[in-house]
């Protein structure tokens, strides 16, 4: 029985669903690793060149550390989810950036993913299927069933028992990864508040809040979460952003300052994650950052006077 | 309307023949130095690449002198460059409210009709005749194409130049009396001269200069304030240098993409490292890297922005070509932090094992790895 790795880093936690029944259903047995740990970010960093941004270590170090178990490693290289749009370029060249920085890899499973559309998908999928079996229709079961899986499992989070509600933005590797924003999400809700991520905006919504701007973003999450913190925005479903984004980001540094040109002083907290992130400098500002926005609803003396920023939590960047 | 352009390289003496040509008012970026930096990178997001930065300086100053319309090439490719419009819209309409923006971004992604409605708008604040405007593309296009070849040579030949200094002088007064010129055929005229006299220089052909290739990021290779003026001192050490990556080569590329025949023997070269596009030069400074090894070059400098994604993805794989070939490699990573002096050592102990390595003839790598 063959063996397909299938590293627990960078788009992960939207696709598992998918993978692990794709897999499962051609014959193959999967192997995962395990959470982000110390010991797998340790080894991302000492394979990966030193420019890359958090995520695309942390991947390192899952690849690092499934290379010995397994008979292909599955690292899909995703050019786009859309015709004419993209995701990162770092995405596209990320089995290279592998096999030259690791040595002794498996076969990898790199076949380029270029749109989601339907027909293409199963292109792909039969692309990729074919390293496993050669049987067509097995191929054909396992893609239906993996699309129906997928189609039912949606990784956002959409809190509801909680007085306030915060959007949590950023990409879905950083949001998922409970090691490397130490653990953001149980720190929030156990401080009080609930927590809405981009998943839960509906497309149409973010599509008309993206009209907003000159060009048609070509980034699929640039698309995403302009579209989505716009929107919760205007409706004012939340009371304020917090943007997880890894330093070196080219995608973030160019869409926090886009939002932030939209929505003037909403309150708005940016946290930078990179392997040097140290605990109690995050938990200081979340907790500063929280102490804010309940300060803001429960004492309305506070309310928008100007020169008082640094009492009523008006602007906190 | 009064246009401005952002500074790079060669283009914006090319620029200013087209503006000549087609009458349109313009303000010529001023030379980048320290000063447009420090302005740029003050109004800019902190993790914006270092092009962002010098762009964002050269037009605030120009804005300042009555500027009030932007000319730009966008793009729509994955990498950032193509955002740069969008961000720097917001942040320069909050000095001046009516600055215009006109980016030519390619047909295929934003529609002919856009795409010609966008020429158009240069198209009427021209007073030039059509013949004119015909006459005054083709000596622009000329200009760059000629500059190129002056900058090339003279990188070439800096390696065999009897008295030392004489290319760089000769690159000096051309780019100088050039850009002083008020009409495109004038400027033709004394590129032309400078041609001829470039041939003229004295040269030593026993001398066996260094070869070095200059690959990595579009902007900062042409742009040479932004790369601390390497050509230059590749030049004053006697090394001859050279680029694929100049205006004009970026020209035919754009033109040719949508045929996808452009750059064939470079993405021929990468196709063994990285077989796909992904965006910006990424794949172009792979197979430059490995043109420069298969024509017998002793190394080549890598430049890139702080933090280009496809210029890391590409550094990622330069050490196998390095490994592979014995090909020796060094990146540069410049933000707006760098200081020369570290540069430069770093660019003269390169240039020193590049030397060792040819007159002992070891691997490179034994040459670079610590004495044991």
């Amino acid at each position: 029985m063959v063996t397909v790795g299938i590293p627990k880093g960078l788009l992960f936690p939207k696709y598992h669903v998918f993978t692990s029944a794709f897999f499962d259903e051609l014959g193959a047995q999967t192997v995962s690793s395990p959470d982000t740990n110390k010991t797998i970010l340790d080894l991302g960093t000492k394979y990966c060149v030193d420019d890359a941004c958090l995520s695309i270590k942390v991947f390192h170090g899952h690849v690092a550390w499934l290379k010995d178990c397994c008979d292909f490693l599955f690292v899909p290289r995703i050019m786009g989810f859309k015709e004419r749009e993209f995701i990162c370029p770092m995405f596209c060249g990320l089995p290279e950036m592998l096999r030259h920085n690791i040595t002794g890899l498996p076969h990898l499973i790199d076949t380029p993913l270029a749109s989601l559309q339907n027909d293409k998908l199963y292109t792909w999928a039969k692309n990729v299927g074919y390293r496993i079996t050669h049987d067509k229709t097995v191929i054909k079961r396992a893609f239906n069933r993996a699309m129906q899986e997928q189609s039912q499992f949606c990784p956002g989070i959409n809190d509801t028992n909680y007085g306030q509600k915060i959007a949590l933005l950023g990409h879905t590797y950083h949001i998922h990864d409970a090691f490397i924003n130490m653990d953001l999400i149980q720190k929030m809700n156990d401080a009080g508040f609930g927590i809405i991520t981009e998943e839960h905006v509906p497309a149409s919504d973010k599509e008309a809040a993206v009209k907003r701007l000159f060009k048609k973003p070509f980034w699929s999450f640039f698309a995403d979460y302009y579209g989505a913190a716009i929107h919760l925005y205007q409706t004012s479903a939340v009371d304020g952003f917090i943007y997880l984004s890894s330093f070196a980001c080219g995608i973030d540094s160019i869409l926090i300052e886009l939002i932030k040109s939209e929505t003037g002083e909403f309150p708005f907290l940016i946290i930078k994650l990179d392997e040097h992130t140290g605990e109690a400098g995050i938990n200081t500002r979340l907790e500063a950052f929280l102490d804010l926005m309940k300060r803001r609803t429960h004492d309305d003396r506070y309310d928008s006077q100007p020169g008082e920023h640094q009492y009523c939590g008006k602007s906190v960047v | 309307m009064i246009v401005t352009i952002p500074n790079l390289g060669n283009i914006s003496i090319a620029a200013k023949a087209l503006f000549d040509g087609l009458k349109i008012p313009y303000i010529m970026p001023e030379v980048n130095h320290n000063d447009t930096l420090k302005i740029g990178s003050f109004y800019s997001p902190e993790e914006i690449c270092l092009p962002f930065k010098i762009m964002m300086g050269n037009y605030i100053r120009s804005i300042e002198k009555g500027a009030d319309t932007i000319l730009f090439a966008g793009s729509c490719g994955p990498c950032r460059f193509g955002e740069y419009c969008e961000l720097q819209m917001k942040l320069l309409t909050k000095f001046k409210p009516d600055l215009r923006f006109i980016v030519i971004d390619s047909p295929l992604d934003i529609g002919k009709k856009a795409f010609l409605k966008r020429l158009n708008e240069i198209n009427l604040s021209s007073s030039a005749s059509r013949k004119e405007k015909l006459s005054a593309m083709l000596a622009a296009y000329h200009t760059i194409r000629i500059l190129d070849q002056i900058d090339a040579k003279a990188h070439e030949l800096a390696g065999y130049e009897r008295e030392k200094g004489a290319c760089k002088n000769l690159l000096y007064s051309c780019k100088r009396e050039a850009s002083a010129c008020d009409n495109p055929v004038q400027m033709l005229k004394v590129l032309n001269d400078y041609k001829k006299k470039l041939r003229q220089i004295p040269l030593d052909y026993s001398k066996n200069p260094l070869k070095v290739a200059i690959i990595g990021e579009i902007y900062t290779i042409i742009e040479p304030f932004s790369n601390l003026y390497i050509e230059e001192k590749l030049m004053d050490y006697s090394v001859s240098s050279k680029r694929t990556l100049t205006p004009s080569w970026w020209l035919k590329d754009t033109f040719l993409k949508p045929l996808k025949i452009n750059s064939l023997a470079i993405n021929h070269a990468a196709k063994k490292y990285l077989p796909y596009k992904i965006g910006g030069h990424g794949r172009e400074c792979v197979g430059e890297s490995l043109l420069a090894q298969q024509s017998q070059m002793d190394g080549a400098i890598q430049i890139m922005p702080l933090a280009c994604m496809p210029e890391v993805v590409a550094k990622s794989i330069l050490p196998s070509i390095q490994r592979e070939k014995d090909f020796p490699i060094m990146t540069l990573v410049i933000d707006e932090m760098v200081g020369e002096a570290g540069y430069l050592t770093r660019i003269e102990a390169f240039l020193d094992m590049l030397e060792y390595k040819r007159k002992t003839g070891v691997k490179w790598a034994v040459c670079s790895s610590f004495p044991s």
